[in-house]
């Protein structure tokens, strides 16, 4: 009989790490909105020089929970302190499983009393649904899944459209379209704003040290928000940004989308698992990339690897706070930008023209990432491993190869280390994969975000390093 | 791809006069590659036809060759009904036509799984009924590389059905789906040069048809090729090896200048096989300080509907490059191109980006760089596989 939970799913397979490393599911796809409006170059450079208007309507989940319980619900699975969490703010949540490992994160807005949304990956949604149904809590509950990956000319809709304005320019172009100044209220904090008439909730955000914002409202305004936009923005150099430069946007930000949920071992989640589809996102996943542990739990990763420990706060009861507390900080790996080395990249690229030689995996651009969730591993001069590199590609602005990794704490910035690119023994049966070698790639030790300080302060570095290695 | 269904009493008289192509043997259930010229022998464009019955045809391809035929079907004086199903950019609802390519060496064997019978014996071009789940679906026989494959279409209801048919009896077989991007290099494989820049541009005598076009018509301009003068980028049907579809048994536009061009030297269609090196330096140019080359999208890496690149030899212009891309099959990087009287194995140089830089959207800040590359035959495979792989 066909599995019909994860559980019966891992119990069928035998191998967990073996069952995901094989997945059939294909490239993790953002869906609906055009690859490319220009092009992902220009696109990219629209971000750091001009603003962007980003289309997150389709590739999230928006899970909304409202009720006497709801924040009782959201402090109990969340790493994150409660304490100061007032209407029309939000928060970045962080929810662990009883071992301490992330399951995911994403943000979390708090839209009138006892309601909130929770928008991100399906991973942490489906934990606050799973807990929302078990644990007694007086809430309800609204699964608005994400858009469907292929909708092959089906009409698709949403619940709310959400975009974002980003850019050195973008707080002009909002100005523009609330017809006066507005004020710049905190990172994180929400608002209001009237556009082409119709009246949209807010959430003040930035890159890069330049403020932006968030907006949402019901799908069915989705075009004329998009229009006034881009019609106001025009004259700001404003670029509508396509799926292929959106989700490269974070080699930039810092911010790791895609670590594997920590909830496939261990008795106190198999309840979970239980209720977990055969068909959910943690049965389906497919995990890419050269560090292979016959042992799922090293895939986890606690919230001080993904950078996260300041958000961790031992003034609420939450799962995995036992866990938590016998974590010595100190010893925890730490979240960093690796700088790809231009020449080893290159190799990469031209290997695909090389008749002799199966050559290497596939490095597609600006996002390299070729599973769900991406575990490459870095190693040091002599081959010992000293990390994980889990989110790869490259950015026209910086004009390199970068990932997104978590390194041991002796690992210092400017340190040259070695990236396995490449999956070993020929490669997994994934269908993003074809029989191909691994290669070592040197990259440089940088910081996340790398776009702020890298330029200024690393760059001597990064030569000196360069040079170094040749 | 845009459809035009012609019938009607006139409507072969109407294809006839404006094909370069014999109607000779062009009965009913039978496709060809129908090429049309303007009056001065240059190529218009090329689409397939079909003869669907008697008096009832499917023009379908680009846009270029269809507009010209519905042009003439709507300014003419014969007897003829069109009726237009634009591309899935254009048109609004769903298409009249399903329309799926069964291609690769198990494409028989999956046939005669899906109708529970050997296949028919058809001819290249030739058209059968094949029953799947139930349904008659229209075959035309096609074929990739020497293999025997077949076009499937019908109504678009039905396709559906028919392509949870096809990829259930194809699983054993390792019949796999191509994506818009595995698809769009098929034709770099074998040879077919897809959109030519329509000579339509220039003449006088085409003034009203090009008043009766739309503006979208105009199309997009790319590459390294610069003349001030469009007639230059024009070609003959020569030129793109469709020699062998010119035939002389009727009368059609453009029968008089092709007479002509048909005794006098013309280009020859090739692939041009980049050089590997030079290919890694455009990919690796967008990780070094100062402008890059043009960005090398893979697997195609045409960046305009009209992509023309100037191809040189000893600083020499020698021919014009079109289509370019990446073959996984033979690990090459290669353009479709058309060159004077250059051997196999010449080497010659193909100038990559524009110099200036145009004003399309999808055109990046670029410098213009040279690419060596290496004649060869078009199609390639076949000869990549007998032979280029031995002497490289």
């Amino acid at each position: 009989m066909a599995p019909k939970s994860l559980q019966e799913v891992l119990d069928a397979a035998g191998n967990t790490v073996d069952l995901l490393r094989n997945s059939q599911l294909g490239t993790y796809i953002y869906p609906v909105v055009p690859a490319e409006f220009t092009n992902w170059r220009r696109e990219q450079r629209a971000w750091r020089e001009t603003a962007v208007l980003y289309d997150q309507s389709h590739h999230m989940v928006n899970f909304f929970v409202k009720g006497p319980d709801a924040l009782k619900l959201l402090s109990d699975t969340g790493i994150n302190s409660f304490a100061n969490f007032p209407v029309n703010t939000a928060k970045q949540f962080v929810p662990t499983a009883s071992n301490g490992g992330v399951i995911g994160d994403g943000i979390l807005f708090h839209l009138e009393e006892q309601e909130f949304v929770y928008v991100g990956r399906a991973p942490a949604a489906n934990w606050l649904q799973f807990h929302a149904e078990t644990g007694g809590y007086d809430v309800e509950c609204t699964y608005d899944d994400r858009s469907p990956s292929r909708p092959y000319g089906e009409a698709v809709t949403r619940k709310y459209f959400r975009f974002q304005i980003q850019g050195p320019s973008a707080w002009q172009i909002i100005e523009k379209l609330n017809g006066r100044t507005l004020e710049q209220v905190k990172f994180f904090h929400m608002g209001h704003l009237t556009i082409a008439g119709e009246q949209v909730r807010t959430l003040r955000h930035g890159m890069a040290g330049a403020p932006g914002l968030e907006i949402w409202g019901p799908y069915s305004q989705h075009g004329k928000i998009r229009d006034a936009v881009l019609q106001a923005g025009a004259e700001f150099g404003i670029e509508p940004c396509g799926s292929r430069a959106y989700s490269s946007n974070t080699l930039e930000s810092g911010w790791i989308p895609s670590p594997l949920p920590a909830i496939y071992s261990g008795d106190a989640e198999r309840a979970y698992r239980e209720w977990l589809p055969a068909t959910s996102y943690e049965a389906v996943n497919a995990l890419a990339g050269s560090f292979v542990s016959t042992n799922i739990d090293d895939y986890y990763l606690t919230p001080w690897e993904l950078g996260y420990g300041s958000f961790v706060k031992f003034d609420h009861d939450f799962i995995g706070r036992d866990a938590l507390q016998q974590i010595d900080p100190a010893t925890q790996r730490k979240k960093v930008t690796l700088a790809w080395n231009d020449e080893d990249l290159a190799r990469i690229w031209a290997s695909f023209l090389d008749r002799d030689t199966p050559g290497y995996q596939f490095f597609d651009i600006p996002n390299a990432n070729y599973g769900s969730s991406n575990y490459d591993s870095v190693v040091d001069a002599g081959g010992t491993g000293v990390g994980l590199s889990l989110f790869t590609g490259v950015t026209a602005n910086e004009r390199r190869g970068l990932s997104l990794a978590t390194v041991d704490p002796n690992v210092e910035l400017g340190t040259e280390v070695r990236v396995i690119w490449g999956e070993p023994d020929g490669g997994s049966r994934k269908t993003t994969v074809e029989p191909h070698e691994q290669i070592s790639v040197r990259a440089v030790v940088s910081p996340a975000p790398y776009a702020v300080t890298a330029r200024t302060e690393y760059h001597g570095g990064w030569r000196t390093a360069a040079a170094g290695a040749r | 791809m845009t459809d035009l269904f012609l019938s009607g009493p006139g409507a072969e008289e109407l294809l006839h006069g404006l094909a370069v192509n014999s109607f000779a043997n062009f009965h009913v259930d039978r496709a060809k590659q129908f090429i049309a010229v303007n009056p001065s022998g240059q190529l218009v464009g090329d689409a397939i036809l079909a003869r669907l019955d008697e008096q009832s045809f499917n023009l379908v391809g680009h846009p270029m060759a269809i507009d010209w035929v519905q042009y003439h079907a709507e300014s003419g004086e014969l007897d003829v009904d069109v009726s237009r199903d634009g591309n899935s950019i254009v048109r609004a609802g769903d298409p009249r036509l399903f329309r799926y390519e069964l291609q690769g060496p198990t494409a028989l064997a999956i046939v005669e799984k899906l109708t529970g019978a050997p296949v028919p014996q058809l001819g290249f071009f030739h058209m059968g009924r094949f029953p799947i789940a139930g349904m008659q679906v229209r075959a035309i026989r096609h074929g990739m590389a020497g293999q025997p494959g077949y076009e499937l279409f019908g109504p678009w209801a039905e396709g559906g059905r028919v392509r949870d048919a096809l990829l259930l009896a194809g699983e054993e077989f390792g019949l796999t789906q191509v994506g818009a991007k595995g698809y769009s290099t098929a034709n770099l494989e074998s040879g077919w040069v897809p959109s030519p820049v329509p000579a339509i541009f220039k003449d006088e005598r085409l003034r009203a048809y090009r008043e009766w076009l739309p503006a979208s018509a105009a199309g997009s301009l790319g590459g390294s090729f610069d003349s001030e003068d469009i007639e230059d980028y024009f070609l003959t049907p020569y030129d793109l090896g469709y020699g062998r579809s010119v035939a002389f048994d009727h009368d059609f536009v453009g029968r008089d200048a092709l007479e002509i061009l048909s005794r006098s030297p013309s280009r020859r269609k090739v692939t041009l096989v980049w050089n590997p090196d030079d290919v890694q330096d455009v990919m690796g140019s967008i990780l070094r300080p100062g402008l890059p080359a043009k960005y090398i999208e893979l697997p195609k890496a045409r960046y305009a509907l009209f992509q023309v690149d100037r191809v040189l030899q000893d600083g020499r212009t020698v021919g014009q490059s079109f289509d370019c891309g990446y073959i996984a099959n033979e690990h090459s990087f290669v353009s479709l191109a058309a060159v004077d009287g250059l051997e196999d194995g010449a080497e010659v140089t193909v100038l990559w980006g524009e110099e200036p830089n145009s004003a399309k959207l999808q055109v990046e800040p670029h410098r213009q760089v040279p690419i060596r590359a290496t004649v060869a035959p078009a199609p390639f495979v076949q000869y990549a596989r007998e032979s280029y792989r031995a002497t490289h």
